[in-house]
């Protein structure tokens, strides 16, 4: 008894800890827009499935940060935006409402009933326009950094503060 | 000392600070806080209870975002204060058992004890109840449960479909049917016809045909040209939902369907197909729909909400057990950190008064009289306080008793010490000799002058009387201080004659008797007083009186008899010359000797009524070195040293007197001397007794001890001329100048006269040593 305890226990502890994933981030400036790309892994959505399949509203938040490195302290962030991808499968009509959110306000929604159409309306998002360059310096470098996290939790973690499920980041030198 | 109070359970040190804020009670010493924060406790735990009762009736995502996590942050809240309170408690532990407080060790075991005999019995239930929690989570997703939603789900879901796909089907093939018809301007009697037969057949309730007209964005915009509905489908027809259909199918959009939940509680499942021409161009839309009773709709529904809500319970397994196991550990972890609050709780209030009661003890040892320690309870330990405080009181008021005896007593010490440094003063100053003896017959006190008289040392005080006193000529003192006292006479005075020095001392002999308290007698004293000088001034007086008389009576008939011997003289100076001869012969005897009885006479009352001397300060050498040189080739065979002193300061004297003590003595060295030998004229300076001291010593023959005494008495003279008067004189002329003349052997041979006279200011009065 104690050692599954403990066994379960250490599983959370390990799910938490080895939880990252990698975040395919692409960033173009053009037109006075910087125009970020993500993609996030599959295994994500595997996790994802059976909490959409047990038709439980899924999101799948993406915190997008435009940051500046600064020597050896904290980077500064410039802006942010948060890109969200809902899900709501209908078990009955056995099909995906799918919506998709920039900064709270509606950018997209669709129904589906293909899988493979939700795991590419949820695993990222192409080049959306998060950010204006008009705080950017010339010839500046910058990198976008996207931290990825997914609601509802379906895990238990003994650590009640949530982590990110997927980072990742890309630079870029603004030139206007 | 009190200063705050009230039913604390907490002892602190009375410590009289007025001015001071009242200092805030702990947590622990405050009951209706305790009782609050147990209530607080309890609410909490009910509406965890309430809450976990309710757990499966809210949402999942609620549980698992907002339970859980709140549960986990009091679990680790709940920990790290448990940590922190187990490690506050060691650190304090060791801190206080490296300081040596007392109690240190009992504190410590006793919250072991106590977090010991909760420790073990939590964990187990914590572990049993895990299991149970796990047992009970993995009933609820059995296979068969799983199998039978999981059926349900899909007979609801593919029941839909069939639906669904029938009513798409029916559509498609009405919307084929109408490609040849012009719906902008054919009868619409004959599209009406067209559809209608799918609503009399009951495969569709509602059958709509719109055509496409060119809308103002471009886009085609479906407009309404004919609907047929069965009888039941007239109280559902909804056109806006038709329209949205229409317009969906009509811009592209594939799987153009719908379902559409009734207010009377069936539900539409819509579908659209568009007509187009042969050439493809579209011209229209139909729109289809199937009306669900609301009974088959509300059951597929609940097929499908409950295959959902056990999915998603499934799907929340580990957050749900999660929440269970958190509750148990939170509970868990509050009997742990309430038993090791509890029994901080309990070691300090059994531990804590005590400890101030030994740092109230260690005060009062270290003389803070005035330490007390606050009583705050009514318990036994409020009991062992005041007796501690009354203890305390009791410790003062003797000490101040003390302190005041003390001081009394140094007070009478220092009087008693002072009277005996005065009697030592005195004892250690007066001429009389002074001796105490104890009743065991041993020498107590034996002052200088005793010393000195008796001719012993300091060493004789505390050696029995009777070994001291052994020898001749102190046995009288020694059958003196062992006498038996007889109450009321005391013991008799006596007078003794001891020789020191070649001279006999007189010395008057009392003895006292010492009384204790109880009358009892604890020792004598026995006094001694040196009255050589008083009997010898004594007989100087009666002297002096001899010679008054002497001289009075002889005086008078002496003129009378050298007048007559003078008469006879010249009567008979016409006689014969054989008789004038014998009378000259004779009256000269006569008036001869009755000059010689003049000159003596004359010298007796000159003793009788010597003046006062009339001293002036005077260079004592200057003086001797005048009176020396009268002597100057006078003799030629004795000669005449001096031996000064480096310096000597002035003496007050009568220079004339003076001069005529040292004439005598160098008159009777020379005489002594036979006109042939030395003198040595020494002077000596004693600051330390104030005195100047003039020796005139001579190598003669030398004087008889027993003889040296009798040479100052009048008329005792060793020479065979002479009235026996000028030693007489000498010693007082110098007993005027309140000095002494003594007379000792000279070493090798002869003799050594010592005048001493005081010098300095305030010279000694005249008259200290009577001549």
């Amino acid at each position: 008894m104690p050692g599954r305890l403990l066994a379960i226990v250490l599983c959370a502890l390990l799910a938490e800890s080895g939880g990252d994933r990698a975040v395919d981030v692409g960033a173009v400036v053009r037109d006075g827009q910087v125009y970020v790309s993500s993609t996030v892994s599959d295994s994500l959505m595997r996790d994802l499935e059976e909490p959409i399949q047990a038709g439980l509203s899924t999101t799948i938040t993406y915190e997008a940060e435009l940051r500046q490195e600064v020597g050896i302290w904290f980077d500064r962030t410039i802006a942010r935006a948060t890109v969200a991808a809902s899900v709501q499968y209908d078990t009955l009509t056995r099909r995906y409402q799918l919506s998709r959110s920039v900064d709270g306000r509606l950018a997209d929604s669709k129904v589906s009933e293909d899988k493979a159409d939700v795991k590419r309306f949820a695993l990222g998002f192409d080049r959306l326009p998060l950010f204006s360059t008009g705080d950017l310096e010339p010839n500046a470098e910058y990198y976008v950094r996207v931290r990825v996290r997914t609601r509802p939790r379906v895990t238990f973690f003994f650590w009640p503060w949530g982590r990110d499920a997927a980072s990742g980041s890309a630079r870029f030198t603004f030139i206007p | 000392m009190a200063s705050t109070p009230g039913p604390s359970t907490s002892l602190r040190p009375a410590v009289p600070a007025p001015a001071a804020p009242r200092p805030r009670r702990p947590f622990r010493d405050n009951p209706l806080q305790v009782l609050l924060g147990i209530f607080a406790l309890v609410l909490a735990l009910a509406g965890m209870m309430l809450l976990l009762n309710r757990s499966s009736q809210l949402a999942p995502d609620f549980l698992s975002e907002f339970v859980l996590y709140s549960l986990s942050v009091v679990d680790l809240t709940m920990l790290v204060g448990l940590v922190f309170v187990l490690a506050r408690s060691v650190i304090k532990m060791l801190v206080e058992r490296k300081r040596g407080l007392p109690f240190a060790r009992f504190r410590a075991k006793l919250v072991l004890l106590l977090l010991g005999m909760t420790l073990i019995p939590a964990v187990l239930v914590l572990l049993v109840g895990s299991q149970l929690i796990f047992n009970s989570v993995d009933r609820w997703f059995n296979q068969p449960m799983d199998e039978m939603l999981d059926s349900a789900q899909r007979i609801a879901s593919d029941y839909y479909h069939d639906r669904q796909r029938q009513v798409s089907d029916e559509t498609a093939r009405l919307a084929r049917n109408l490609a040849s018809a012009d719906l902008a301007t054919s009868d619409l009697r004959v599209v009406r016809d067209a559809v209608a037969g799918s609503v009399t057949d009951q495969r569709l309730t509602l059958v709509e045909v719109y055509r496409l007209a060119p809308g103002v964005d471009g886009l085609p915009q479906p407009m309404p040209v004919v609907d047929v509905a069965s009888a039941a489908a007239g109280r559902v027809k909804t056109r806006d939902t038709s329209e949205r259909l229409a317009a969906r199918a009509a811009s592209g959009q594939p799987d153009a369907w719908m379902r559409e939940p009734l207010d009377s509680g069936g539900e539409l499942i819509r579908a659209a197909a568009v007509v187009r021409r042969t050439d493809g161009s579209a011209t229209g839309v139909v729109v289809g729909s199937v009306q669900l009773t609301g009974e088959v709709a509300a059951r597929a529904r609940r097929m499908t909400k409950a295959y959902e809500s056990y999915t998603q319970l499934r799907v929340f397994k580990p957050a749900l057990t999660g929440v269970y196991l958190s509750f148990f550990l939170m509970v868990t972890l509050m009997i742990l950190v309430s038993a090791t609050w509890m029994g901080l709780y309990l070691a300090k209030r059994i531990t804590r008064p005590v400890q101030l009661l030994a740092a109230a003890a260690r005060e009062i040892g270290a003389g803070h009289f005035e330490h007390r320690v606050e009583r705050e309870t009514v318990d036994e330990f409020g009991s062992l306080v005041d007796s501690f405080n009354a203890m305390a009181d009791e410790l003062a008021a003797s000490r101040r008793a003390l302190e005041q005896s003390s001081a009394d007593l140094e007070r009478k010490h220092a009087e008693v010490e002072d009277r005996r440094r005065f009697t030592e003063a005195v004892l250690d100053r007066v001429a009389t000799g002074v001796i105490t003896i104890d009743a065991g017959g041993r020498i107590g006190i034996l002052n200088p002058a005793a010393a000195r008289l008796l001719g012993l040392d300091a060493g004789a005080a505390g050696r029995p009387a009777e070994d001291v006193f052994g020898n001749g000529e102190l046995k009288p003192l020694a059958e003196l201080a062992t006498a038996p006292y007889v109450a009321g006479k005391g013991w008799p005075a006596q007078e003794i004659v001891l020789t020191r020095g070649g001279r006999e001392v007189q010395l008057a002999l009392a003895a006292t008797p010492l009384h204790g308290d109880g009358r009892q007698l604890e020792g004598r004293v026995l006094v001694l007083d040196d009255i050589t000088p008083l009997i010898r001034a004594q007989k100087v007086a009666a002297w002096r009186e001899v010679a008054r008389r002497l001289a009075h009576e002889i005086k008078n008939p002496l003129t009378p008899i050298q007048l007559c011997a003078q008469r006879l003289q010249r009567q008979f100076s016409g006689a014969p010359a054989s008789v004038r001869e014998l009378v000259d012969e004779c009256t000269g005897t006569i008036v001869g000797e009755v000059e010689a009885l003049k000159t003596l006479v004359d010298e007796f009352s000159q003793f009788a009524r010597m003046p006062s001397p009339r001293r002036v300060p005077t260079d004592v050498h200057e003086l001797l070195t005048s009176t020396l040189g009268l002597y100057e080739g006078l003799f030629a065979h004795v000669r005449i040293e001096t031996l000064y002193a480096v310096s000597l300061p002035p003496v007050r004297l009568d220079p004339e007197q003076i001069r005529r003590v040292v004439i005598n003595l160098v008159d009777n060295a020379i005489e002594a001397l036979n006109q042939q030998g030395l003198i040595v004229v020494e002077t000596r300076h004693d600051a330390a007794d104030g005195a100047v001291r003039i020796i005139i010593a001579d190598d003669g023959p030398g004087i008889a001890p027993e003889e040296r005494d009798k040479l100052f008495m009048p008329y005792y003279s060793t020479k065979k001329r002479g009235s026996g008067l000028g030693l007489a004189i000498v010693r007082r002329i110098v007993a005027e100048h309140g000095g002494s003349v003594e007379v000792g052997a000279n070493e090798p041979r002869g003799t050594r006269f010592t005048i001493e006279l005081p010098c300095g200011e305030g010279d000694a009065p005249a008259g200290t040593e009577m001549a």
